[in-house]
């Protein structure tokens, strides 16, 4: 017998073989369109490396009189991601009510409303904080309103989605008993997806709070400023405090949330 | 424990004849969620008064918003060459960075598992670390690379590799770590050395786990790189912001409407193969 | 006939004190279907698990096949664990992936660096792998997926794939409680029927007395890590079981029955 025996089922082959090669030709072809060139890129770590060691390490506290700055626009971060994320989820609450088909009273209109959610969330927080920076100016109540676009649009598909999970039987069997649009809503929704609804608004949370850092970079304010500055004026190595700064406040973060959804999930 | 006080609670609910109310609601309800969303609006309030954001100013500008978005719906085709080329370009920054980062976090993956490496310590160290580099954003990552590496693509690459890989490890090595010990102890007692049990088992078993996570993070590695050029790096974020910044309206619009399309692409394409692979 | 495993004065504390084995000594002979019988906890799963060395005893010594247990390490140890297959209660295959895969698992061990990593199995393995499947009834499951099965089928692969080692002695821990009683008499028939054929020595863990009797050649009696019985299930009498049970053999079959 010359024919090789196969180990796994032939479709299943197929599946493993296309994924490889699909890998390998955007492997290939992204490799060839970017110049990226991984050995160049090692032939020049020695570069890469005295450039970290040097300027970068060991971290430095900035100067003590910007001390009190620093920590001060930690909370503005942490105040733009808080702010901006419950914003958004109490629009994102009454929206999403319009945008399920098997609650909105207007069925008609629920594609609409998340056609409209689809548009605004696949376009990033920043490329929206540009374009209102552009005609707001800058400033904090901008990179407010930039956070709370997407997350909203985020909010309204999730909730949609646990809503349509969730409370199928519970909505059809209040509809039966006739109850009106109000009552739907306070009977059966809320109380079955209420804690699916905050477990994705705690999720918003932990996006935000970085997606605030970054629109504070580009003009937002808050710590993503502080370390845009730092590194402009070539203080890599107090930079590198301000990133260790940044990384501790998301690591808490999302620690306090994670714990919080354990809570919500009892 | 709670239900000792539920029990208790019911009794002195019927066996009291006061004209008390009587509740509909379950007795052992989660007390936490109503004290959870007071408490989160205590806070946003309070976050708004410390942010002071001068509404006022804003509002008397929302009409510029419509000014802004009337000219941006007004599509500048005259540079959709260089608009494709940068798009391209973001495409390919982030399919690149994904690749390596697969390759990566199969092996840091296996490093953090606990279960592949039994040295504890090691696992631990090699998570730490992986979560800090996860907690650092994107951007910056980029904008340190920029730093190091000059302009140019690598820097895009390499910083969204950081991230990328970061969370691949960890993804990774909780999929890893999800296949049995008795399993793993089964095909160790037939000689079979450690990296060969890895590769015929445990990387099997993850398989369908590993394409969910790449798809998932193809989505997010996109909208990252789209935003690269914003702090500097190149691609299509760069067109973007040169031409908000120079009032080119009509070329910022269009370069918007590719990412939000290929960014529905994608986002289209996940949510099929999720279907199928369910 | 030669001896291929022998307990010399074998002992094992646990960390937390328990004394699992106490100066156990016995040894193995090719071929050989023995069972380990006693109560929960008299020390069954540590014999069987110090033979491979996935538990390291604290005195006393293990010999197979002219090696000394306790000092093989890193490849040679992988070389001794090849010779010995092991069949587990819950079965333990890597169930996303085919029946054939999980069989081939089997001569893992036996295969150099590179191709084992890259699970390049030769025709040879497979060719070995289906008529082993053959011979277990399972042939027509070759590529389904080993989560599909139901119990008594993935106890098959889990005797296929330790076959497939070509081992010298087969450790069986608990390999039927699992199982409802039919499967359960089709895996130890299989199980008597594959060793005999091939020669190889058989350990098997049983809760089940019923069975232990049937088919062994031998019986090892267990209680608190002391070995209380060495002989052939003929020798088994009431006193016997008895005193390693604790309790007498009304009861216990009562219990056993009640258990398959």
């Amino acid at each position: 017998m010359n024919k090789k025996i196969p180990v796994i089922a032939k479709n299943q082959k197929i599946v493993y073989t296309a994924f490889i090669i699909v890998a390998i030709i955007l492997f290939v072809l992204t490799s060839l369109y970017t110049k990226f060139n991984i050995f160049t890129l090692l032939k020049n770590s020695d570069e890469f490396w005295s450039f970290i060691v040097n300027d970068f390490l060991p971290p430095a506290l900035p100067k003590a009189s910007s001390i009190g700055g620093v920590l001060s626009s930690v909370l503005v971060t942490l105040a733009l991601a808080m702010a901006s994320t419950t914003v958004a989820a109490i629009l994102a609450f009454f929206v999403a009510l319009f945008g399920s088909e098997k609650i909105s009273p207007f069925p008609k209109l629920a594609k609409y409303v998340r056609a409209v959610a689809t548009f605004l969330r696949n376009i990033p927080a920043l490329v929206w904080a540009f374009i209102l920076f552009s005609s707001l100016g800058i400033g904090t109540g901008v990179g407010f309103v930039a956070l709370c676009i997407t997350s909203f649009a985020f909010m309204v598909r999730a909730f949609v989605e646990t809503m349509d999970d969730v409370s199928n039987d519970s909505v059809e069997s209040l509809l039966t008993v006739g109850a009106g649009f109000p009552q739907r809503v306070a009977q059966a929704i809320v109380p079955s997806c209420l804690s699916g609804f905050l477990s994705w608004f705690l999720y918003c949370i932990e996006v935000n709070i970085r997606a605030s850092t970054i629109v504070g970079m580009v003009g937002g304010g808050g710590v993503g400023l502080t370390l845009f500055s730092y590194i402009k004026g070539f203080q890599y190595d107090v930079a590198l405090s301000i990133i260790l700064l940044i990384a501790l406040m998301i690591i808490v973060v999302d620690r306090i949330t994670a714990m919080l959804r354990k809570e919500l999930q009892k | 424990m709670e239900n000792t006080l539920t029990n208790s609670d019911i009794y002195t609910d019927s066996g009291n004849l006061s004209p008390r109310k009587i509740t509909v609601g379950c007795k052992d309800k989660n007390k936490f969620i109503p004290r959870f969303m007071i408490g989160v609006l205590l806070l946003a309030v309070v976050s708004l008064v410390y942010l002071n954001i001068d509404w006022l100013k804003i509002a008397g500008r929302i009409p510029q918003i419509g000014t802004v978005f009337f000219k941006l719906a007004h599509f500048d085709f005259g540079n959709i060459g260089l608009i494709g080329s940068a798009i391209l370009e973001t495409v390919s920054i982030a399919v690149l960075s994904l690749l390596y980062s697969l390759v990566l976090g199969i092996v840091f993956g296996m490093l953090a598992a606990r279960n592949i490496t039994k040295i504890k310590w090691f696992s631990v160290a090699t998570q730490s670390f992986f979560t800090f580099l996860r907690a650092v954003p994107t951007p910056i990552w980029v904008l340190l690379m920029l730093v190091c590496l000059g302009m140019g693509p690598e820097a895009g690459v390499a910083g969204l590799c950081v991230h990328t890989t970061a969370f691949f490890t960890k993804s990774f090595a909780q999929s890893f770590e999800s296949i049995s010990d008795e399993t793993l102890e089964a095909l160790e007692v037939t000689g079979t050395g450690r990296l060969s049990v890895f590769t015929n088992a445990v990387i099997p078993a993850a398989f369908s786990q590993i394409i969910a996570w790449t798809g998932m993070r193809l989505e997010t590695n996109f909208s990252e790189c789209a935003i690269l050029g914003m702090v500097g790096a190149g691609g299509v974020g760069f067109v973007i912001s040169r031409n908000l910044q120079n009032y080119q309206y009509g070329t910022a619009g269009l370069a918007i409407l590719f990412v939000f399309i290929i960014a529905y692409l994608i986002e289209r394409l996940f949510v099929a193969i999720k279907k199928k692979i369910q | 006939m030669d001896s291929i495993l022998k307990f010399d004065n074998v002992s094992k504390i646990y960390s937390n004190g328990t004394q699992a084995l106490k100066n156990v000594s016995f040894s193995v002979n090719e071929g050989e279907f023995i069972s380990v019988i006693g109560p929960s906890g008299s020390g069954k799963s540590t014999i069987l698990r110090s033979i491979n060395k996935l538990i390291d005893i604290s005195s006393g010594e293990i010999y197979f096949d002219g090696d000394t247990v306790s000092v093989q390490k890193g490849k040679n140890l992988r070389h001794m664990r090849r010779k010995i297959g092991m069949i587990f209660q819950n079965y333990n295959l890597v169930y996303s992936l085919s029946v054939l895969q999980n069989v081939l698992h089997g001569c893992l061990g036996y295969m150099n660096g590179i191709s084992g990593v890259l699970g390049n199995y030769s025709e040879e393995d497979k060719k070995r792998a289906l008529s082993l499947l053959q011979e277990l009834g399972m042939k027509q499951f070759c590529y389904n997926r080993a989560s599909d099965l139901s119990g008594g089928q993935k106890q098959r692969v889990g005797i296929a794939r330790a076959i497939m080692q070509n081992p010298k002695l087969l450790l069986c821990d608990e390999p039927i409680a699992s199982l409802d009683p039919s499967s359960a008499k089709t895996i130890m028939d299989l199980l008597k029927d594959m060793t005999h054929k091939r020669n190889i020595a058989c350990i098997v863990n049983l809760h089940q007395l019923d069975a232990a009797l049937k088919y062994s050649t031998r019986i090892i009696g267990l209680s608190k890590g002391t070995v209380i019985f060495d002989g052939a299930p003929s020798e088994m009498t009431d006193d016997v079981i008895e005193s390693i049970y604790g309790t007498s053999r009304e009861n216990l079959m009562m219990g056993g029955a009640e258990n398959e």
